[in-house]
């Protein structure tokens, strides 16, 4: 007993214990998929489009790994709330969607050493919050043929007031933010960041162009001209292609390699 | 007169100490745990009790002048042939504070006066207190690394504050029949506000019922009006034996408390309020009545314990009750309103709500001490407490507006005077384990009410007074958990050490027929690293304050050197979330955050006293 009572203040002063968890930093970056190889990467959609990619850019404002799974049919969410956050990318990056190889953010990440359960793409030139942003957050372009017919194509979308949602309900004038276009979420995922780890984002062009009917695009203005994506939600192709922006399944996958 | 305020939006239970003029203090009695059945609400740790006196009696002018623009004015008069306990004094104080944003101003006067009555005294006093400070806040850690932001600067230059507090006081005391009877009243009047900007720009999320918007801005802006009236009063009676002495005593404390508190955010800009968080309007009551008995039942033995009884009622209105509706009405949408008059549906529902509750704690208490043997006193203390909760908390007949605290010590300590030194020394390990802690929160801008906790410590303590000189130093080694998950609690150090040495007297040189007198003094604290949220540790404090004072007769010269060394250190320390536009676009992870302690700084004194002592 004695001596338990001369030892404890050595045991206290060890500073012993913790809080719990862990703040950690980690680089993160993005890639196209690893089958890319640059301009040309071709391949064939479920509508039996064989599309041809030139360019495919996506302005990535900011990446986040989230501890929750939002609830299906769950109350109207939030853009965003403190306190389900594990690990956020802040500084955006163009990425060039044919690349295979990982393209780094300009800063690091970083987050607590907790399990991810869910991500999210924060696709964005401005704030998140911001009430109007100009920035072309898909870029792309490229050729698409079908039976026999082959007519080249570019999409440049942007999230603005061009995609404003009409308020339904006076009494709700907030209940569709921009915000909540800007951000794909949840991308599943299953990983837990770690000090001087990495997070690595692939985009899959296949997914974004699944369900794009090309035959519906407009006509060029002069032949030879690529038909052009509209930046509204009007007509099949450039709803379908916006919605493949935003699926939160196929098109976005996170890891985190060693 | 009570210094803790209940019912404080702040921090129930908050303690403003700026209205106490230091040099007005003629003596601190510090009562450790709940152990001293007259301990009432928050005892928690303990209780200080300030015995306000002057004896520099005759006038005395003096003024202090220094770093960052510091100026200080004090004046303090009390009649030479008076008691200590009648003086009168007053001061003005201005800084424009070092770094950004930090500038502060301060009036106070204190005046008491004590007279003799048949068999007894009285005493009468009153104090005024008025400041206007800036506040600095915090800073994100990865802002000044990366050199967003200076050490000293600042996020937000609306941070700061306004406080007052205005009071009259009096007592009695007399003895008829060897029972000594006490009693005293007060009245307090207090207003506080308070700005602070914790996380920046994070918790104004778009709601649908909202017109769309980005983040407004997080600055809290909370104010605090309070009446508190109330008295206390005893009997004691002390009867002594042959080797043996006991004392009883019975007494009361009943204070009410009246409050206006409201919370508001403002936006950046324009800087107006956009949301009402919190709006009540609370009459408090505690009546706390005690049984003291001291009983040394031999020469080497006392036992003394008691029971105190505390009641505590609440009868709160709340003026912002319904802050989200589902279903708003179509025709009659709530908007950007923060207090709603609609309940689900759109129907209609006043906008105000009140609730009140009441409980009795029953608290006992007691210490046994053995000793002196060979000048070693051992003892072992055991108590009961109770903290009333913030009137925020309050339900409906909530059965326990109060959280229970049970403490206990053990220790020995050391008296003796040898023939130039006098020796005291102290050993004392504890515990406390309070049922619902209070924990800081960011997003609440104060502490809020958490789970069970347990504090086990050990405190030592030595002082040596000499002719010459005198020596303090004390040191706190604690552990401290939650209850359920057994994780370090937050923001609370392991170490903490203080130490005070001074060294006084006749310096070797004369002016005109008397020798000067001086006197050099340091303190030294350390405080280890505290746990932060995330397993993460803050850096340690350590820093040295020093003065040198000469005195020839009623003049006196005094230099006075805070952290010495110029250390660069964080005053306080947080992980968690904030929104400062650090990035491009939001941070939504926990960070590290600080508040920066104060550079080096000089000032001198000069003081000069007129009639009385010198």
């Amino acid at each position: 007993m004695i001596r338990l009572v001369l030892l404890l203040p050595l045991l206290l002063a060890g500073c012993t214990g913790t809080t719990g968890s862990e703040i950690v930093t980690f680089d993160a970056y993005a890639a196209g998929p690893e089958d890319a190889a640059g301009p040309g990467y071709t391949f064939t959609t479920s509508r039996g489009y064989t599309v041809s990619l030139d360019r495919l850019r996506l302005q990535i404002g900011g990446l986040y790994l989230n501890r929750s799974v939002p609830i299906s049919g769950g109350q109207e969410r939030s853009c965003y709330l403190p306190g389900i956050y594990v690990a956020e990318v802040t500084e955006g990056l163009l990425v060039d969607a044919l690349q295979p190889r990982p393209q780094r953010f300009p800063a690091r990440g970083s987050g607590t050493r907790d399990r991810a359960l869910t991500g999210e793409v924060w696709l964005t030139g401005g704030r998140i919050d911001a009430l109007s942003d100009p920035t072309v957050l898909l870029d792309t372009a490229g050729t698409v043929s079908r039976d026999g017919e082959t007519f080249p194509f570019e999409a440049q979308f942007t999230i603005s007031d061009n995609r404003r949602p009409a308020v339904v309900d006076p009494a709700r004038p907030g209940a569709s933010p921009l915000c909540l276009l800007r951000i794909v979420s949840p991308i599943p995922t299953d990983l837990t960041p770690s000090q001087d780890g990495s997070l690595l984002l692939r985009i899959d062009p296949r997914p974004l162009f699944a369900n794009v009917d090309f035959e519906q695009l407009p006509l060029p203005p002069s032949p030879g001209a690529p038909r052009r994506f509209l930046d509204r939600e009007e007509g099949q192709p450039s709803v379908a292609l916006f919605a493949g922006l935003r699926s939160a399944l196929g098109v976005y996958r996170f890891s985190s390699p060693p | 007169m009570p210094i803790n305020e209940a019912g404080n939006l702040h921090g129930n239970g908050y303690a403003d100490l700026h209205f106490i003029i230091p040099e007005l203090v003629e003596g601190l009695r510090v009562i450790e745990g709940p152990f001293d059945p007259r301990q009432g609400n928050f005892a928690v740790a303990g209780s200080a009790s300030y015995e306000l006196g002057l004896r520099k009696r005759g006038l005395t002018i003096r003024g202090t002048a220094g770093s960052f623009g510091t100026r200080r004015l004090l004046l303090t008069w009390g009649p030479p042939s008076g008691s200590i306990g009648t003086f009168g004094g007053a001061e003005l104080f201005e800084t424009e504070g070092f770094g950004q944003n930090r500038a502060a101003q301060r009036g106070t006067a204190m005046g008491q006066f004590e007279g003799a009555l048949p068999g007894g005294s009285f005493r009468v006093g009153a104090t005024a207190y008025a400041a206007s400070y800036r506040s600095a806040g915090v800073l994100r850690a990865d802002d000044v690394a990366r050199g967003r932001a200076d050490f000293f600067d600042t996020y937000d230059p609306r941070q700061g504050g306004d406080s007052s507090r205005m009071s009259l006081y009096g007592d009695v005391e007399q003895k008829r029949g060897g029972i000594t009877y006490r009693q005293g009243a007060f009245l307090i009047f207090r207003s506080m506000r308070l700005r602070e900007n914790f996380t920046g720009f994070l918790l104004d999320p778009q709601r649908p019922v909202q017109q769309p918007h980005r983040q407004r801005g997080d600055l809290l802006d909370l104010s605090v009006d309070t009446i508190t009236y109330g008295a206390r009063g005893s009997a004691s009676l002390r009867s002594q034996g042959p080797g043996a002495s006991s004392g009883v005593e019975l007494g009361y404390f009943a204070r009410g408390d009246s409050t206006a508190s409201a919370q508001l955010r403002r936006q950046g800009v324009p800087d107006v309020p956009y949301l009402r968080e919190t709006d009540l309007d609370a009459r408090l009551g505690n009546v706390g009545i005690y049984g003291d008995v001291d009983l040394r039942v031999w020469r080497r033995l006392t036992l003394r314990g008691g029971v105190r009884g505390d009641f505590f009622t609440y009868n709160v209105l709340n003026r912002c009750a319904v802050a989200e509706v589902r279903q708003p009405s179509r025709e009659n949408p709530p908007g950007d309103a923060s207090c709603l008059s609609q309940q689900d549906l759109g129907r209609y529902r006043d906008p105000t709500d009140r609730v009140s509750a009441s409980a009795l704690a029953w608290l006992p208490r007691g210490s046994v001490l053995v000793g002196p043997i060979d000048s070693f006193t051992f003892s072992v203390s055991w108590g009961t407490g109770a903290r009333s909760v913030d009137p925020v908390f309050i339900n409906q007949d909530r059965t326990q507006p109060f959280a229970r605290l049970e403490a206990m010590e053990f220790g020995v300590s050391y008296g003796r005077t040898f023939e130039h030194v006098e020796v005291m020394a102290r050993s004392v390990f504890f515990q406390t384990k309070v049922e619902r802690d209070l924990i800081f929160s960011e997003t609440a801008g104060r502490n809020v009410l958490a789970q069970g906790t347990t504090r086990t410590g050990w405190v030592g303590a030595l002082r040596l007074t000499g002719d010459f000189f005198d020596q303090a130093a004390n040191l706190t080694l604690v552990k401290s958990t939650f209850d359920d998950t057994k994780l370090l609690i937050p923001y609370v150090p392991d170490v903490v050490l203080r130490s005070d040495s001074a060294l006084h007297g006749e310096l070797p040189v004369r002016l005109g027929q008397r020798r000067l007198q001086g006197a050099l003094a340091s303190g030294v604290t350390y405080v280890g690293r505290r746990a932060l949220p995330f397993g993460q540790r803050s850096e340690s404090i350590f820093t040295v304050d020093a003065s040198a004072t000469l005195q020839h007769q009623g003049y006196e010269l005094g230099l006075i050197a805070t952290n010495l060394f110029d250390r660069r250190y964080r005053l306080s320390e947080f992980n968690y979330v904030s929104d400062f536009g650090s990035a491009s676009q939001p941070t939504l992870v926990p960070a590290r955050h600080f508040s920066a302690g104060a550079p080096r700084a000089l000032f001198l004194t000069f003081a000069v006293h007129l009639g009385g002592t010198p």
